[in-house]
């Protein structure tokens, strides 16, 4: 028993330097992860400096855009995964090792938390300098808990997502496609979500990155503590608890699935 | 290259095309898929202008609503064709290796380009159709925001060629995305990104340029995009903060440069690429 969880660790490990050094090798990508986002918030801070809006809305933005590079790297780099890993003929490397797969699931989330964190720093410090956002930090061990269960909560969403994608062909490329700008709409990323609709904010609800952005910007931006966001906690806690259980079933039912029907190795989908 | 050839070649690249963007899913499925992601951006812009126009305490202003609305549609072109131009190297090269059969044929690969790239259009017009329409279902019919937008007033002779012009551009544009990936690898990525961001930001899509900083501005004077979105919301609404004859011939001068560099750029990496041996040079795959 102790000996497999040393094992697991290990290759959980192992996972995660390949992530984290194949994610910085490249100083051009690394440059591109901080710019790109800056671009389009930047759009969207302009946008509401032309209707004249509170500059609390600037801030709004440059946090929901420092988490959307979270959102990004599960969507990519949690979710896809094991389509590009199958599309390049690792896939079957990882099922013949004697390790769980919840260990190299738990090593690429690790991995991209390590390299998004350097990324959402830097476009959130890029965002604050450039148009002079105040943060008002009463509780920073709040914010720092809010932060921590938000990105937990995103990748187990990740985990449950690779699982599902592991059958998928193309439809991988285009589903993650598909979960950017609506997940960006849903969770309010650019503005407060409590000023969407009610159906809306339902089904807003169902997304981790919903609680965690509005938990975050109340305790960063608006200075509010603990008795404020319980509410943002408890649900990325419940999400949390559902989601992991739930990724490590469904990756258990879709492996054998897909060696029934033998697309594992299936490649060009 | 004979005029037939040419033809094939681009009738045959559109409908490859097609078939690899399409046959994933069926036709249901794939409609919803380009309908969800445009029209969520537009939702967000949407949004973004109902909560802060409130959050001021000003007045919803209808005109300027309809200044992001038209600008936001008619982004999905520049979009679209960047994300397939990007794409088409890295996918046929290194992802399915097929590059170097299309290079073999007789049909030129920039007519190739070309036609893959037509089908992007095809693709952003579907996009574009779907998204007017829920668009205005939306925010005119559910949300009760005004769009002073006359259907049937719209000057469609000049949105057409407005249309040619922008897209031709914007397809050029995309000739030097194939010459950079040509040469290069693993960054197709992060060009659609960058390009596209750098055009929504500085192209007056959602707001006027003129809120920018004086180099952003001057940035935004020499991009057609800026030019293209004018002359679409004349074509639309009637307004425009300059005269359309100017901005014309300002579109057709970008366009001209665009299509010099963008060919330009492409020539020189292909030729390159033969020297380097990178026609069917492997990646990860």
């Amino acid at each position: 028993m102790r000996e497999q969880l040393i094992h697991n660790l290990r290759a959980a490990y192992a996972r995660l330097w390949v992530r984290v050094k194949g994610g910085n090798r490249e100083p051009q990508w690394l440059i591109a992860e901080m710019i790109i986002p800056i671009l389009t918030l930047s759009a969207y801070i302009y946008m509401y400096k032309t209707l004249e809006a509170p500059p609390a809305f600037a801030g709004f933005v440059i946090i929901g855009g420092t988490m959307i590079a979270f959102w990004a790297n599960v969507l990519w780099n949690m979710s896809a995964q094991f389509y590009w890993e199958k599309e390049t003929g690792n896939l079957e490397i990882y099922f013949v090792t004697p390790i769980s797969r919840m260990a190299i699931l738990l090593g690429m989330a690790l991995g991209g938390i390590v390299n998004t964190i350097l990324r959402a720093a830097a476009i959130m410090v890029a965002g604050i300098l450039v148009f002079q956002v105040p943060l008002v930090i009463n509780e920073p061990f709040t914010a720092l808990l809010m932060f921590f269960l938000t990105i937990t909560a995103l990748y187990a969403l990740g985990m449950l997502f690779a699982s599902l994608f592991l059958m998928y062909g193309r439809e991988a490329w285009h589903t993650a496609n598909l979960f950017q700008e609506p997940v960006h709409f849903l969770s309010g990323a650019y503005f407060p979500k409590s000023l969407l609709p009610d159906t809306v904010q339902l089904v807003a609800s169902l997304i981790p990155l919903t609680f965690g952005l509005d938990g975050i910007r109340q305790i960063v931006i608006l200075g509010k503590g603990f008795s404020d966001v319980w509410i943002d906690l408890v649900a990325l806690t419940v999400f949390i608890i559902i989601l992991l259980p739930l990724a490590k079933f469904a990756l258990d039912y879709m492996e054998n699935l897909g060696k029934k029907e033998g697309r594992l190795t299936l490649r060009w989908q | 290259m004979a005029v037939n050839t040419v033809l094939r070649t681009v009738k045959q690249a559109i409908w490859v095309g097609w078939k690899v963007e399409t046959n994933w899913a069926d036709p249901f499925v794939f409609s919803i898929y380009y309908l969800i992601r445009p029209l969520a951006g537009l939702l967000i812009v949407g949004f973004v202008f109902i909560i802060g126009s409130s959050a001021s305490g000003g007045q919803l202003s209808p005109e300027y609503f309809a200044f992001m609305f038209i600008g936001n549609s008619f982004f999905i072109y520049v979009s679209q064709i960047m994300m397939t131009m990007s794409m088409l190297i890295h996918d046929d090269r290194a992802h399915y290796e097929v590059m170097k059969h299309i290079y073999l044929a007789p049909g030129s690969l920039a007519w190739y380009i070309l036609g893959r790239a037509l089908n992007g259009v095809l693709n952003a017009t579907v996009s574009l159709i779907l998204t007017l329409g829920f668009g205005v279902a939306i925010f005119q019919g559910l949300m009760k925001v005004q769009i002073p937008i006359n259907w049937l007033g719209i000057d469609f002779s000049l949105l057409l060629l407005n249309l040619v012009l922008g897209i031709v551009c914007f397809i050029a544009m995309g000739y030097i995305l194939c010459g950079i990936n040509i040469m290069t690898s693993k960054v197709q990525f992060m060009l659609t990104e960058y390009v596209s961001g750098i055009l929504y930001l500085f192209g007056g899509v959602v707001f006027l340029p003129e809120i920018l900083p004086q180099w952003g501005q001057t940035i935004s004077n020499a991009l057609p995009i800026t030019y293209f979105l004018r002359i679409m919301r004349y074509a639309f609404l009637h307004q425009s903060p300059s005269v359309v004859e100017m901005d014309l011939l300002y579109l057709v001068l970008t366009m001209i440069a665009t299509i010099i560099v963008g060919f330009g750029v492409f020539r020189i990496a292909m030729y390159k690429a033969r020297r380097d041996g990178l026609i069917d040079k492997k990646e990860e795959y």
